[in-house]
């Protein structure tokens, strides 16, 4: 019985502490604190932009050319080819290009911060940092979820207009069941501003909780240079199933069932 | 300064087309040596697999739900509420969950989680030298860490992308339930649009999904170096790899199978 019980306990407990970091960090950002190390803060935003921003935006074209193609060959056979714009506004804009960021985010920032934080913790760099009476949850957490912030809402409209010319090239251009002008039509008129900001939403609280989840797992590595590879691989199964859990509340929340299109009741 | 300029954007890309050789080159010595006797890889190969199946049960089973229930099953029903066709969700499912969105989370869930586990642990390795003490002992560590972790994943993913598609086929039925439809009709369009050829494919492919997971895995894991930092690194590249490499692998075989079998697109 208490095998059995010890799973469920270890997560919940483990649940708790991730919890708790992340009230933590997210304070340290919201009561300013975290505007004495603003140079840092930016330090971050400019190496996410030069290091990550080119991955993402790869992984969210090629899952707009797959809305693309999935859209334009299933309407075919509907025999609407006209309407693909339909599915390739929703497919891009409120479902699978959120998941594609957030994959790629995941992949590429949340175990890259494990990676340097982890590395940090072993060869004591943090203790360090501690000693000399600088906030290490500051310098370390804070500044970097603040960088991400700064830089990531842009880095997902840029992608999404990424995947909304991937959607075209592959419906137009590659399949060519549908003329230019009668693509945009629909694809324009399927969508409006607030899904985008729905979108946007959902895409945003992702990209915190990667980043707070690859702070955690990094500033609380353990256990040498092996324990630094575990961690990494801890956040991103950890990552993963968040990002799908936050990617079907927004669902259910943001769009539920009203379909918010422009035609039927 | 065009000299140091043309440096800086050939040196990487350079890195890369020799990393993606190195990695072909482990896959031809990965499939030889696993072909040719003695096979000593049994026993590690089970424990592979046993490994990759109690890591990703659960993450891939909520992901499944989760995506499943919201993309195709609640975005899709909105849509056909509008026609007043809830009943054709189950047509629906057969594009969504067994052609696309099964086989994308079975290989994402997979590379996150089972490849970068590989990866870690052959880092580890590579870092503690292990796998030179293996060489100089005379143990081949392709044969024996590689070729087991490369067929088990290969399987694992294989098999695991069935599974996939039942959970997704699950959160399709929840959202039926969410519109108080009853599920009848479901399975009716359900079962009339489904197609060997789909399912087929949709293994096939997951099965290659695998081979690129293993071998980017592991080859990541075994060229792993500089210390503490050099591991996590490893598993940061890797991962990204993966999903780039089974999403671009994706694009090209989904294209291939549905402009191929033109049949599986028509709607019955």
């Amino acid at each position: 019985m208490n095998e059995l019980l010890a799973m469920p306990r270890e997560w919940l407990s483990a649940a708790g502490e991730i919890g708790r970091f992340m009230g933590t960090v997210l304070s340290d950002v919201f009561g300013a604190r975290v505007l004495r190390f603003s140079g840092e803060t930016l330090r971050q935003a400019g190496i996410l932009i030069i290091s990550s921003t080119l991955i993402i935006w790869a992984l969210m074209f090629v899952l707009g050319l797959e809305c693309g193609i999935e859209g334009a060959y299933f309407l075919e056979a509907q025999g609407a080819p006209a309407y693909s714009g339909v599915f390739a506004a929703w497919c891009d804009l409120r479902e699978i290009i959120p998941y594609a960021f957030g994959y790629m985010l995941a992949a590429k920032v949340g175990t890259g911060i494990v990676a340097e934080l982890g590395a940090m913790r072993i060869s004591d760099e943090i203790d360090a940092l501690e000693v000399m009476g600088v906030d290490s949850m500051v310098f370390l957490c804070a500044t970097r979820l603040l960088g991400s912030w700064l830089v990531l809402p842009f880095v997902y409209i840029a992608g999404i207009g990424g995947a909304f010319l991937a959607s075209y090239i592959a419906v137009v251009q590659q399949v060519g069941v549908v003329s230019s002008g009668g693509f945009e039509l629909i694809f324009w008129e399927f969508q409006n501003p607030t899904d985008f900001l729905f979108s946007l939403t959902k895409a945003m609280v992702m990209a915190t909780v990667i980043v707070l989840v690859g702070c955690y797992y990094g500033y609380n590595a353990s256990g040498g240079p092996v324990g630094v590879g575990t961690a990494t691989a801890k956040s991103m199964v950890l990552n993963l199933v968040l990002v799908h859990l936050i990617g079907m509340m927004g669902t259910q929340i943001f769009w539920g069932q009203s379909p918010k299109a422009p035609i039927g009741g | 300064m065009v000299r140091s300029v043309a440096e800086r954007a050939y040196l990487p890309a350079r890195n890369l087309l020799e990393e993606i050789g190195d990695m072909m080159i482990l896959t031809g010595r990965t499939i030889v040596s696993a072909l040719r006797p003695p096979y000593p890889y049994g026993g590690e190969f089970v424990s592979q697999f046993l490994f990759v199946l109690k890591l990703c049960w659960f993450p891939l089973l909520i992901s499944t739900l989760a995506i499943c229930y919201a993309a195709p099953g609640l975005q899709a029903a909105n849509f056909l509420t509008l026609f007043g066709a809830l009943d054709r969700l189950g047509g629906i499912f057969i594009l969504a969950a067994v052609r696309e969105i099964g086989p994308a989370v079975t290989a994402v869930v997979l590379a996150g989680v089972a490849g970068t586990a590989i990866t870690a642990d052959l880092g580890a390795r590579k870092i503690r030298e292990e796998l030179d003490a293996l060489q100089v002992l005379g143990v081949d560590p392709v044969k024996n860490l590689v070729v087991p972790r490369f067929l088990a994943l290969m399987v694992a993913t294989g098999l695991f992308n069935v599974y996939a598609i039942l959970f997704g086929i699950f959160g399709g039925l929840a959202a039926e339930l969410v519109n108080h439809q009853p599920l009848g009709p479901f399975w009716t369009t359900f079962f009339e649009n489904a197609d060997t050829t789909d399912l087929w494919g949709s293994v096939v492919k997951c099965t290659v999904y695998g081979a690129i997971i293993a071998i980017i895995c592991c080859y990541k894991g075994m060229t792993a170096s500089g210390g503490a930092e050099g591991v996590g690194r490893a598993v940061n590249q890797a991962v990204v790899l993966a999903f780039l490499a089974v999403f671009a692998f994706n694009y090209v075989f989904t294209q291939m199978l549905l402009a191929t079998h033109p049949e599986i697109l028509v709607i019955k």
